[in-house]
C-alpha cells in the first residue's frame, strides 16, 4: 500500500483516539483506548489510564503497537500532559525493533496535581516517532481522562457580575476593571431581568438575578448541562477583550461529542459581527465604579451559535476558556 | 546514645567568634577545615565527588516511624527559644534536652517548658563542646539547630553521627564542602538533614505551589525569591545577635548570605531536584553602603562596631538556570532601609503571581489565562482559598499566634507527623545543600567577575525523579500513645 503522509496519518491516529473519547466521555478505559489502534496496516498510540487522584506522582504506560507489515525502528515516545503537569522523562527510546504485530511499551511519570471541585477533562498526548513500520514516521495517541459533574445550568456556573444598577455600580466587573452593564439600559433595549430574547432561532432567556450580583458565565472551561436537541447550540453574551474566542464543546447522551469555534466581539468598538456573532441589543453608556458614565458609547450583547450533530441529544456543554468570553444565556435552536 | 560508627574524623573546628576569622577562606568560616579533614578538600563548583562504599541515596528515604520524637534543642538564643514552645507543643513531641552554650539561657527555657507542664528537659550549657555532650549522652531522635551561622554545619555533621535526624535553620552550611559533607554524612547514617525552612510553609507560598503543580501557570519559566528585610537596628542591636555574630559576617566576605527563604518556595514550585535541576548560578553585588550609612547615623562613636569594615554588598543578586530551560533570581538585602518582602514570585506561558506588592488581604495578586482576562491583575484571596494547602486548612487554628504567621508551627508539625507518621520529608538534606549553595557560590561566582558557575547535582542525578515534596496529600498526625 502507498503510505500516508505523516500528516495524515498522525491526524488519522489523533481522530481515531479522540473517537475513543467520544464513545466515553467519562474515563476512557484502557479497553476502550486500546480500540484506538485496531486500525491494520497502522502504528497506533496507546495511554494507560491515568489515576487522577492527587497529588501524587502516578506511572502512566503508553503502548506503540505495530499492526503493519514491516518492523519499527528508532522508535522514540514522547509524552505530555495538561499544560503546565510535570511528566518525566519527557521522551523515552525504545532499543531494537518492534516486530510486525508486536507492541512496545514504554512508562512516565506524571506529576497529578489534587483533585479540584467540578469538571475537568485532563488531555494527554503521546507522539511515536520512528522508521519503518507502516512508513508514515510518526504516529499520536490522546487519552481525556474526566473529572466532575457538570453545572446543573448556566445559573450554577455564573462567576462574574456583569450588570449592576446606576445606583450601585461599585459590585460589577465585567471587563476586569471594575465596569459594568446598566441594568436600567439594557432594560430600554429588551433585556431587563429575566427577558426572553429571540436570538438565532433560539429563545433565551437574560439573568433572572439582581443587578449587582453573578449574572454571567466568564468562560473557564465550565461544564453545564443543557437538555434537548436542535440544529445549533446559540450563546448570548458579549466580550470582554477583542478575542473572546474558544472551543466549544458539546456532549450528547449517546456518549459522543462535536467542537466548535465560537466567539463573541468586545462589548464596545469592536465590528458587531466579529467572530461571526450577530448583535441582539446595543446599549447606551456603562456603569463604571463611580457611578454610569461613557454614555457617548454603546456597549453590546451579542449571539452566536455552533452547530449540533443531527439526530443527537445534547447532554452537557464544556465552554471555552476564555473569560474574556461572557456568556449570560444559553439555548437550543432547531 | 546510640551512635552511627563512621570512619571519618572529627572536625570540630576552632570556631572564633567575633572579629578572630581570617578572610583567607572563601567566607572565613572554619570550612576548610572540615572539608580537608574529609578528603574533600577545596570543591570547585560544580564539582561532584564520589560516594564513598555504602552510602546510599536518601530520596525516596522514609523515617522510621517514631510513636514519640524526643527532641534536643541546641542554640537557645532569639530563634531557638522562640521555636521551644513550639516543638514541645506538637503532639507526641518531647523535648528533652535543651543546650546553649550560655547555661542560663538552657535553664530558662527548661523553666519556660515546665511552667507549661511539660517534662523538666536536661540542660547542657556553659561551653562550645556542650551540645557534644547532650548528643553524647542523650538519646535523641530528632536535634534542632538554631545557633549562629559558623556552627551549623559542625553541630549538624555530629548530630546525624550520634544518631539523630537534624532540623537546621538557614543556612545549614556556607561552604560548598560543607554542603556535600552533609550530604554525605545523612547518606551514610540514613538520617535526614534538613533545612528548617519555614517560608516553604507559607500560605501564600504553598498555595502557589499548588497552583504552579495545577498548571494554573502554565509551564512555568521563571520565579524570583529573596530576602529583602532592613535588618540595621537589630544588626547593630547589642544583644539581640549574640556577640554581633550576624553583622560581623558583613565583614568577612561579599556573598548572599540568606537567599534561602525567598528561593526555597521557587524551587519547589519548579521541582528542583524532583524533575528539573539547578545548574548555573551568576552573581552581582552592590557596593556596600547601608551598615556604614547607618552605623554614621545612629551608632555612637565609641561603639565596637566602629573598628569593622563592611565588605558585603547592600544586594546580592543570584541568577539561576535550570536544566529545564528556567531561571531564578534570588536576591539579598538585610541593609538598607525598606518594607519587608520575599519576593516570592512566578510565571509562566499562562500567567504569573506576585506576592509583596499589596494585591489583596493576602498581600498577592496574580493573573491567569483563561481565568483571567483584559491584563487587569487580580487579588489572590479566591485563587488561595481554592488552592489552600491541607496544612493550613487542618491547622490554621492551632498555628495562629505561632512565630511567623503560623508558619513556624506548620513547619515543627509536618516533620513531627513525617516522623510518627515514618513518611518521606518534604525537604531533604538534597533541597537544603541547593537552597544554600547560593552562599559559596555567590561568592565564587563574584570572584569571576560575575561569570556563571556550575550548581553541583548534590542528588547525583536522582533530581529527574518527580517526588512529591510539600504538595503532599493530607494524611492524619498518628494518635498519641
Amino acid at each position: 500500500m502507498v503510505a500516508p503522509s505523516f500528516l495524515a496519518r498522525a491526524a488519522l491516529a489523533l481522530t481515531i483516539a479522540l473517537g475513543g473519547l467520544l464513545v466515553a466521555p467519562a474515563a476512557i478505559t484502557a479497553a476502550a483506548a486500546a480500540e484506538t489502534t485496531d486500525a491494520t496496516d497502522t502504528v497506533g498510540v496507546t495511554i494507560g489510564a491515568v489515576d487522577l487522584d492527587g497529588p501524587a506522582i502516578v506511572e502512566v504506560p503508553v503502548t506503540v503497537r505495530n499492526q503493519s507489515t514491516a518492523a519499527l525502528r528508532t522508535l522514540t515516545v514522547s509524552f505530555r500532559g495538561p499544560v503546565g503537569w510535570q511528566v518525566a522523562p519527557a521522551s523515552r527510546s525504545v532499543s531494537g525493533a518492534v516486530k510486525p504485530g508486536a507492541g512496545a511499551t514504554v512508562t512516565f511519570s506524571v506529576r497529578v496535581p489534587e483533585r479540584r471541585p467540578g469538571f475537568h477533562l485532563r488531555t494527554f498526548t503521546a507522539t511515536a516517532t520512528y522508521r519503518g513500520g507502516d512508513g508514515a514516521g510518526a504516529a499520536v495517541g490522546t487519552r481525556v481522562e474526566r473529572s466532575g459533574e457538570p453545572m446543573a445550568d448556566l445559573a450554577a456556573a455564573f462567576n462574574n457580575t456583569g450588570i449592576t444598577d446606576e445606583s450601585a455600580t461599585a459590585a460589577g466587573n465585567f471587563d476586569g476593571a471594575g465596569n459594568s452593564f446598566s441594568a436600567q439600559k439594557l432594560a430600554d433595549v429588551g433585556l431587563g431581568r429575566g427577558a426572553e430574547v429571540e436570538a438565532l432561532g433560539a429563545t433565551l432567556a437574560m439573568p433572572d438575578v439582581a443587578p449587582g450580583t453573578a449574572d454571567n458565565v466568564a468562560s473557564g472551561g465550565q461544564a453545564v448541562k443543557v437538555s434537548g436537541s436542535g440544529n445549533a447550540l446559540v450563546l448570548l453574551g458579549s466580550g470582554s477583550s477583542f478575542s473572546a474566542t474558544g472551543t466549544v464543546t458539546v456532549f450528547y447522551t449517546d456518549g459522543t461529542s462535536s467542537t466548535a469555534e465560537t466567539g463573541l466581539p468586545n462589548w464596545s468598538f469592536q465590528e458587531t459581527d466579529a467572530h461571526g456573532a450577530t448583535l441582539v441589543a446595543s446599549s447606551v453608556g456603562r456603569n463604571r465604579p463611580d457611578g454610569y458614565g461613557d454614555a457617548a458609547y454603546q456597549y453590546r450583547v451579542f449571539a452566536n451559535s455552533v452547530p449540533l450533530t443531527a439526530g443527537k441529544t445534547v447532554d452537557f456543554v464544556v465552554l471555552p476558556t476564555n473569560s474574556a468570553l461572557h456568556v449570560f444565556a444559553m439555548g437550543l435552536a432547531g | 546514645m546510640q551512635t552511627t560508627s563512621i570512619t571519618t574524623p572529627d572536625t570540630t573546628p576552632d570556631t572564633k567568634l567575633a572579629t578572630g576569622f581570617s578572610r583567607r577562606s572563601v567566607l572565613g568560616s572554619a570550612a576548610a577545615v572540615g572539608g580537608a579533614a574529609l578528603g574533600i578538600g577545596a570543591l570547585t563548583a560544580g564539582a561532584t565527588p564520589a560516594r564513598a562504599a555504602g552510602q546510599r541515596t536518601m530520596v525516596n528515604q522514609a523515617f522510621e516511624a517514631h510513636e514519640i520524637v524526643r527532641i534536643g534543642l541546641i542554640g537557645l538564643g532569639n530563634r531557638g527559644s522562640g521555636m521551644a514552645r513550639g516543638w514541645a507543643d506538637i503532639p507526641g513531641a518531647h523535648v528533652v534536652a535543651v543546650c546553649d552554650i550560655r547555661a542560663d539561657r538552657a535553664k530558662r527555657v527548661a523553666d519556660d517548658l515546665v511552667a507549661r507542664g511539660k517534662t523538666r528537659p536536661k540542660e547542657y550549657g556553659g561551653e562550645r563542646g556542650s551540645f557534644k555532650q547532650m548528643l553524647d549522652r542523650e538519646e535523641l531522635d530528632l536535634v534542632y539547630i538554631a545557633t549562629p551561622w559558623e556552627f551549623h554545619y559542625d553541630q549538624a555533621r555530629n548530630s546525624m553521627l550520634a544518631g539523630a535526624h537534624v532540623a537546621v535553620e538557614l543556612p545549614i552550611a556556607t561552604e560548598l564542602n560543607e554542603l556535600w559533607d552533609l550530604v554525605n554524612t545523612s547518606e551514610m547514617t540514613r538520617k535526614h538533614l534538613l533545612l528548617a525552612e519555614n517560608c516553604s510553609y507559607g500560605r501564600n507560598e504553598l498555595a502557589m505551589l499548588k497552583m504552579a503543580h495545577e498548571g494554573v501557570f502554565g509551564d512555568i519559566t521563571h520565579g524570583a525569591g529573596g530576602y529583602l528585610h532592613d535588618l540595621r537596628a537589630l544588626l547593630f542591636n547589642d544583644g539581640y545577635y549574640t556577640d554581633d555574630w550576624r553583622r560581623l559576617w558583613h565583614t568577612r566576605s561579599t556573598a548572599s548570605f540568606y537567599p534561602m527563604h525567598g528561593l526555597a518556595p521557587i524551587a519547589a514550585a519548579m521541582d528542583i531536584n524532583r524533575g528539573d535541576r539547578a545548574v548555573t548560578l551568576a552573581a552581582t553585588a552592590t557596593a556596600p553602603r547601608g551598615l556604614a550609612d547607618y552605623r554614621e547615623r545612629f551608632v555612637p562613636r565609641d561603639h565596637r562596631s566602629w573598628k569593622e569594615e563592611y565588605i558585603n554588598g547592600d544586594r546580592i543578586s543570584c541568577e539561576i538556570t535550570t536544566s529545564g530551560g528556567r531561571t531564578i533570581s534570588a536576591e539579598h538585602n538585610v541593609s538598607q532601609p525598606r518594607p519587608y518582602s520575599r519576593i516570592n514570585s512566578i510565571e509562566g506561558s499562562r500567567g504569573l503571581f506576585e506576592d509583596y506588592v499589596g494585591g489583596d488581604s493576602t498581600g498577592a495578586r496574580v493573573y491567569a489565562e483563561p481565568l483571567h482576562s483584559g491584563d487587569t491583575w487580580r487579588g489572590f484571596k479566591e485563587l488561595r482559598q481554592e488552592f489552600d494547602h491541607w496544612l493550613w486548612k487542618e491547622l490554621e487554628d492551632d498555628a495562629s499566634g505561632s512565630g511567623h504567621g503560623g508558619m513556624d508551627y506548620i513547619l515543627q508539625w509536618r516533620l513531627i507527623q513525617t516522623m510518627r507518621a515514618g513518611l518521606v520529608p518534604d525537604i531533604d538534606v538534597y533541597d537544603s545543600a541547593m537552597w544554600c549553595s547560593p552562599v559559596p557560590l555567590s561568592v565564587e561566582s563574584l570572584a569571576k567577575k560575575g561569570k556563571p558557575v556550575e550548581i553541583p547535582d548534590f542528588t547525583r542525578g536522582n533530581w529527574r525523579k518527580p517526588r512529591v515534596g510539600l504538595d503532599s496529600r493530607q494524611t492524619e498526625m498518628p494518635p498519641v500513645p
